[in-house]
């Protein structure tokens, strides 16, 4: 047998090349061989993106208060004994009265009025206290006025009812009715939301997937579509379809969709020229597959963050139409019916105004801090 | 440049026609019309039909359209102001709104530009924390419901301010005092969104590399603020500004409404109300004419601001 010659030139002793073959043990025969484990865990795009949601306090309060406000929205409307349309018009103009906070001092269903002197005792069964005296000078003398303070529920022999947030000028409550509105303004931006979100993903897909003149072609409609003015054109429609809640999407979706369409199509000229897209493509991916299965994804925060903010911006246009009469059709409340009824009699019972505005604002806020958030989460450089 | 201005105003004059167009179709298509009131006489619908060319097929009534526009003749009112012509009603109206506009921009840009400023300047302090929560607050408030808490507490409770606007023609004292609310209602929302872009745009240009060498250069803090972190900051901002006005312009009807405001937008509805089309279509065509000039405007102040910005050049990437 001839010597084995190593790249240095050594020469193996023959004591290690003459083992027998029975000395030879093979290791792995008695246990599995694994690789070592990971010692952390391995850490999804989407978890990565959870754990940054979780970590920013503000977006998580802002995501509790939305999901408080949906659930109101769904029972709220069945807490008490009236509906949203029953009226009681004895009792209109309720001043709000919530139990409990009634012995603190406010919304305990107490309303200040002016009335002449001599008609106090009209007022005596209901009188809690006399808050000013003064006369009032006129061509036919003075006449003794007073600004009495009284309980309105007294007034009225509702004393067993409580109209929480009041009741309007119908003598509907106003509780029901907010959180009646507040689940059609809702459901309203989240159809238009799902309609826009489906007709721009496929046509800022396509443009900016195929690009060329394809592109042009969408970009130049997109212009001519933003550029219309949009007040002349959405009262326009609304005269021809009526004021319901299709015709509403219609309109808020003519022009809502060419936000998200234009976010897609930035991503898709973003990524469609990538290696790994290439590479698909080489391993025989069809069109509809690279751009849904391996582009599509990259947008995803993009377009999650892009929806949050649109709700909000569904619900204020639909107040702001509400005001101009051209919203939702009464007797069907939306937060914007309840805010244009509540300004028409601002001066004279702003409580009607207070509670559906406070919730507007609640609604916008957090549905902005929520999208905020959610751009920070969706941002992996911002990753700790 | 010049080419690009060109191009950009190609485009644009293509764009109003097809809007104008479309604005024409859908409000002539409007089943009815002025005379559609069942107490008019026949012959006087027929006389009035006749004149207005409303009998003739929709194509025959906007080639009539395209010539009197042609000529700048915008036609008369004849429901909402009757007998005034369309041009007159415009200049009247546009006046109040023009002013209320205009007045909230002073306001807005000088005290946007001011927080966003120093938000950034100050940036993670307390001072910014609270500004910018204040930020998020005035972006969401809707101006409505800002509009009715200004006029209840800062009107009516405190008297501070007249409820509704003036009724003076002439802008005096007393028509300004009016104005104060509605134009503190139409600001907060658009200085809130100058200042945190501002403020985003500010605070990266102060941890750039250009800011860098600035300070080896030897500059002292206010010259690298002033020369080089504000105005790159700045080039967003003019446009945002633009379309911010734009957007006032069309979104302050409710202000207006919620004001008593004889505005442009209170006009509008109600012409499309009466039916009035021959107003209504010209309001709609000086709004979309100076919708497209602003727009172009805005495109182009990216250059002005920033001469790094090459005009004509690939828009994509």
């Amino acid at each position: 047998m001839n010597d084995i010659m190593l790249a240095d030139d050594q020469t193996l002793s023959q004591e290690i090349l003459n083992i027998e073959d029975s000395e030879f043990e093979i290791v792995e025969r008695e246990e599995v061989i694994y690789d070592a484990k990971f010692e952390g865990e391995a850490i999804s795009y989407m978890r990565d993106v959870w754990n940054r949601f979780k970590r920013d306090k503000v977006t998580v309060a802002a995501t509790i208060v939305i999901l408080l406000i949906v659930a109101l929205a769904i029972v709220g409307p069945h807490l008490n004994e009236f509906t949203y349309l029953k009226q009681d018009t004895e009792r209109a103009y309720m001043p709000p009265r919530i139990p409990g906070l009634e012995k603190l001092g406010i919304f305990d269903g107490t309303r200040v009025i002016t009335i002449q002197k001599k008609n106090i005792q009209n007022y005596e069964d209901c009188l809690l206290e006399i808050v000013d005296e003064y006369e009032i000078r006129s061509r036919s003398g003075s006449v003794p006025m007073m600004d009495i303070k009284i309980d309105v529920y007294k007034q009225t022999d509702a004393e067993d009812i409580y109209y929480w947030f009041g009741s309007d000028s119908l003598g509907r409550d106003m509780f029901t009715r907010l959180w009646q509105g507040t689940r059609v303004s809702l459901i309203l931006a989240l159809a238009v939301m799902v309609v826009n979100l489906s007709i721009g993903l496929v046509v800022g897909a396509i443009a900016g997937y195929y690009g060329g003149w394809v592109d042009i072609l969408i970009q130049r409609l997109l212009e001519i579509i933003t550029s219309v003015p949009q007040l002349p054109l959405v009262i326009l429609l609304i005269m021809w379809f009526g004021s319901g809640i299709l015709p509403l999407i219609l309109v808020f979706v003519l022009t809502g969709w060419v936000g998200i369409s234009n976010s897609v199509r930035i991503q898709f000229y973003r990524y469609k020229n990538k290696e790994y897209v290439l590479a698909s493509r080489t391993m025989g991916a069809k069109d509809r597959r690279i751009m849904y299965r391996y582009i599509l994804p990259n947008a995803a925060g993009t377009i999650i963050t892009n929806c949050a903010l649109s709700l909000p911006f569904v619900i204020f246009q639909e107040a702001g139409l509400s005001y101009l009469g051209l919203g939702i059709q009464a007797p069907n409340p939306s937060i914007g019916q309840l805010l244009a009824d509540g300004q028409k009699v601002l001066l004279d019972y702003p409580y009607l105004l207070l509670f559906p505005g406070l919730v507007i604002i609640l609604l916008m806020l957090s549905f902005n801090l929520l999208g905020n958030g959610l751009r920070d989460a969706f941002n992996p450089e911002l990753r700790e | 440049m010049g080419k690009y201005v060109a191009q950009r105003l190609i485009a644009a004059a293509f764009a109003f026609i097809i809007i104008v167009a479309l604005i024409f179709f859908v409000l002539f298509s409007m089943p009815g019309n002025i005379v559609s009131d069942p107490t008019i006489k026949e012959t006087v619908r027929k006389a009035i039909e006749e004149k207005y060319h409303l009998n003739e097929p929709l194509p025959v009534q906007f080639a009539y359209f395209i010539r009197n526009y042609m000529n700048l003749d915008f036609g008369t009112s004849l429901f909402v102001r009757p007998g005034v012509a369309v041009f007159d009603v415009f200049k009247e109206r546009i006046g109040v709104t023009i002013q209320l506009n205009l007045f909230s921009a002073l306001f807005t840009l000088p005290v946007g530009m001011f927080f966003g400023i120093t938000m950034a300047l100050k940036k993670d302090s307390i001072y910014d924390i609270i500004a910018s929560s204040l930020v998020v607050f005035f972006i969401s408030v809707p101006g409505f419901v800002m509009a009715a808490a200004l006029q209840y507490f800062l009107a009516y409770k405190l008297g501070w301010f007249p409820i509704v606007l003036a009724p003076e023609v002439k802008l005096n004292w007393t028509k300004f005092h009016s104005m104060i609310l509605p134009i503190f209602a139409l600001s907060f929302g658009s200085i809130a969104s100058i200042a945190r872009l501002l403020r985003a745009e500010l605070a990266e240009a102060l941890t750039s590399e250009y800011m860098l060498l600035a300070k080896a250069k030897g500059l002292t803090f206010r010259q690298r603020v002033v020369r080089h972190a504000l105005r790159n900051a700045c080039v967003p901002l003019a446009s945002t500004f633009l379309y911010l006005f734009i957007g006032v312009l069309s979104s302050s009807l409710v202000i207006e409404n919620i004001f008593g405001v004889p505005g442009l937008s209170k006009v509008l509805v109600s012409s499309i109300n009466a039916k009035d089309h021959q107003l209504t279509l010209g309001i709609t065509y000086f709004y979309v004419l100076i919708g497209l000039l602003m727009s172009i405007a805005a495109d182009l102040s990216y250059g002005i601001v920033d001469p790094r910005i090459r005009m004509g050049g690939r828009k994509d990437e």
